[in-house]
């Protein structure tokens, strides 16, 4: 029975991750972007989803969507006012990372002094579990998490494939002059791959509010994972950063049927090592010729 | 050339002002969390050190203004050395305030190489009593809190069966090497113990693994945000059991939370009605904060006034204020009248005091059972 247990809480950490890392691998994927700061967005989206719906008793929905348009707008801002301005001076890839944890700071520090620096989390029923089986208790968020993950996904998926501005995204990162040929501005192509993909961390971002709980440094996991999940579903691939985020919350829970819980966070990183040794290109990744 | 000249005249008055500021002022350090997810506490520990502060200044109890150099550890080993290493060459402050076991372990070395004393007020680490004669602890060490837990919880509440889920860094480690001892002791028995990483955040699975154990009692040896997350998600995945756990609890966040209501924790017995100086800083504290004071508020504001009290002794016998003097002067002094009454410091740096068990009621905690020396 432990195992099974493992295994939807797996299931439902594994769907948090993978909407985290398909928000990153989104726009790393389309802009070529290192957006460290990710992590940031996932921050902001929680805590104004927490404030506004436990401390200024607002209706979820109303909640969420301020979440949505925080989130939105703070990878707007960091396209337009950050990256932007960065790339337009030449600015190397390493000025980006830098430029981009420097954010990840000043938010963390921001939403501190602005929320107050403990612990809180949304008090919700649906974050309590039921005993389903004898030993085995099942939260309605698991199920919440991983339907939410699989309509997210599909609808992306969808959206880039069938939509001129979705083709446009994944043909950016490839020829940004073709998407000009085309008639399409690539600045804007990019801005609105930095609001999708900022967009969807809002559900994980929800879900850890309820479940988890947040401070002002949960950011910074999230983007470690959402790192990881990339890296192991193949850079630039959205199916493999879902892939990605599904099998590490798997493996960092399925870890603990034979191994002690300290290593479960490490059985992660161990994932990803296996990943970088064996298959470099990840999941679905394009393996890349050497130069 | 004009406005070079102006603005290196500019510098000049600054670096004059500040220089004159300095010699106006004592200084004394802080090595707390002020960012990262133990914030939190640094907040706490530096609010309620000013406090003293403004106390000591308002009652003149220095010849000059005494202030608070603070700087970040982010509750990690690494960073505080390198605030420590800012306070003790840059600052050249005689007393630092410290907090967390593994970061006051590491900051000790800098502080007894340049003769700077160190206070820590929240690390409960039992090893905390051996770091050389410049590091001091004004809190009791969780080897004297276990000692006094252990044969409540088992013998007092009848809880035999003991699950602990701790953090592996030397604070957690020491709790559990505490708990191995001490229930047994008292004829319990530790059905399972849990080591979870510093950074985790998700404990649904060691929520299965405490249901599989069966205890009557869940001990949780963390800290910061982490405690609260554990409590939140053991709660809500399906273990209903009686919770545990050491001073730590007695954060506002843990004493806050809906799920962690009826949890049992021990601190130093303090008695905050007691007429004056604890009087004084429960009034203060609340007006302050709008919050109740608890055990870590009387001990950063004790650490201070244990410095101020060293300090009004040297400057009586027109001594310099240096970590040196403070010391022999600690020595000398024998005890001190601070928050929660007399205080008396053992050789080792280390104090003894009772220790009471709280129960977490929403508020600060209530006390259930009464001040007890650890034996």
């Amino acid at each position: 029975m432990l195992l099974l247990q493992l295994l939807i809480n797996g299931l439902q950490l594994g769907a948090i991750y993978a909407l985290t890392a398909v928000g990153f691998s989104l726009i790393f994927g389309a802009t070529k972007i290192f957006h460290v700061a990710h992590g940031a967005a996932f921050t902001i989206a929680a805590y104004l989803f927490w404030w506004s719906n436990a401390v200024l008793g607002l209706n979820w929905l109303l909640a969420a969507a301020l979440a949505v348009v925080a989130a939105v707008a703070f990878g707007l801002f960091m396209e337009r006012c950050v990256y932007r301005l960065i790339q337009r001076h030449e600015g190397a890839f390493f000025t980006v990372f830098i430029a981009a944890f420097g954010v990840q700071i000043i938010v963390q520090n921001l939403i501190g002094t602005v929320f107050g620096r403990g612990f809180v989390s949304v008090t919700t029923p649906l974050s309590h579990s039921v005993q389903v089986l004898p030993g085995l208790f099942v939260a309605p968020v698991a199920a919440l998490a991983i339907v939410v993950a699989v309509i997210g996904f599909s609808a992306l998926t969808n959206y880039l494939s069938r939509t001129h501005t979705g083709m446009a995204m994944r043909a950016l990162s490839e020829n940004p002059d073709l998407i000009r040929v085309f008639g399409l501005d690539p600045g804007r192509v990019a801005q609105y791959a930095f609001a999708i993909g900022s967009a969807i961390v809002v559900p994980g971002a929800i879900f850890t509010a309820m479940t988890a709980g947040l401070n002002p440094a949960v950011g910074a996991h999230v983007m470690l994972i959402s790192l990881a999940a990339t890296i192991v579903g193949g850079i630039g691939s959205l199916r493999g950063a879902a892939y990605g985020g599904l099998l590490l919350g798997l493996a960092e829970n399925l870890a603990l049927w034979r191994l002690d819980p300290q290593w479960s966070e490490a059985v992660t990183f161990v994932v990803l090592f296996l990943f970088i040794i064996f298959r470099p290109a990840g999941f679905f990744g394009r393996p890349h010729a050497a130069k | 050339m004009r406005r070079l000249r102006f603005l290196a005249l500019l510098a000049a008055i600054q670096w004059g002002a500040a220089a004159a500021s300095a010699q106006d002022s004592i200084k004394i350090g802080a090595d707390l969390p002020m960012s990262g997810p133990n914030a939190e506490y640094g907040e706490l520990f530096g609010a309620a050190a000013n406090l003293a502060v403004e106390h000591a200044n308002a009652d003149k109890m220095l010849s000059k203004k005494l202030s608070i150099q603070f700087e970040d550890s982010q509750a990690t080993p690494q960073q505080g050395v390198v605030a420590m290493n800012k306070l003790v060459n840059v600052e050249k402050v005689p007393f630092v305030l410290s907090a967390f076991t593994g970061v006051s372990k590491a900051i000790a070395p800098v502080g007894d190489r340049a003769k700077v004393v160190s206070v820590n007020g929240g690390g409960i680490g039992p090893d905390l009593a051996e770091l050389g004669e410049y590091f001091w602890n004004v809190i009791p060490l969780v080897n004297l809190e276990i000692r006094v837990m252990a044969p409540y919880l088992v013998q007092e509440r009848g809880f035999k069966k003991i699950a602990l889920i701790y953090v592996d860094d030397p604070a957690g480690e020491a709790i559990q090497k505490e708990l191995k001892e001490n229930v047994p002791k008292a004829g319990g028995q530790m059905v399972a113990e849990l080591q979870v990483p510093r950074n985790a955040q998700q404990f649904t699975s060691i929520a299965a693994k405490v249901r599989e154990a069966g205890p009557d009692l869940v001990f949780i040896a963390s800290f910061g945000a982490q405690q609260a997350q554990i409590v939140k998600q053991l709660r809500d995945n399906g273990v209903s059991q009686q919770l545990a756990s050491y001073s730590a609890f007695s954060s506002p966040t843990v004493t806050q939370l809906p799920e962690a209501k009826g949890a049992l924790f021990p601190t130093q017995s303090v008695d905050w009605r007691a007429a004056g100086m604890s009087e004084r800083v429960a009034k203060d504290w609340k007006a302050k904060t709008g919050k109740e004071p608890n055990a870590y508020v009387a001990n950063y504001y004790n650490a201070v006034m244990v410095f101020v009290h060293l300090a009004q002794a040297l400057e009586k016998s027109g001594q310099p204020l240096t970590g040196e003097n403070l010391l022999k002067q600690r020595k000398a002094n024998g005890s001190f009248d601070l928050v929660g009454g007399k205080m008396e410091f053992l050789p080792n740096g280390s104090v003894s005091m009772p220790i009471q068990i709280n129960e977490i009621d929403g508020g600060a905690g209530k006390m259930v059972k009464g001040g007890t020396m650890a034996k």
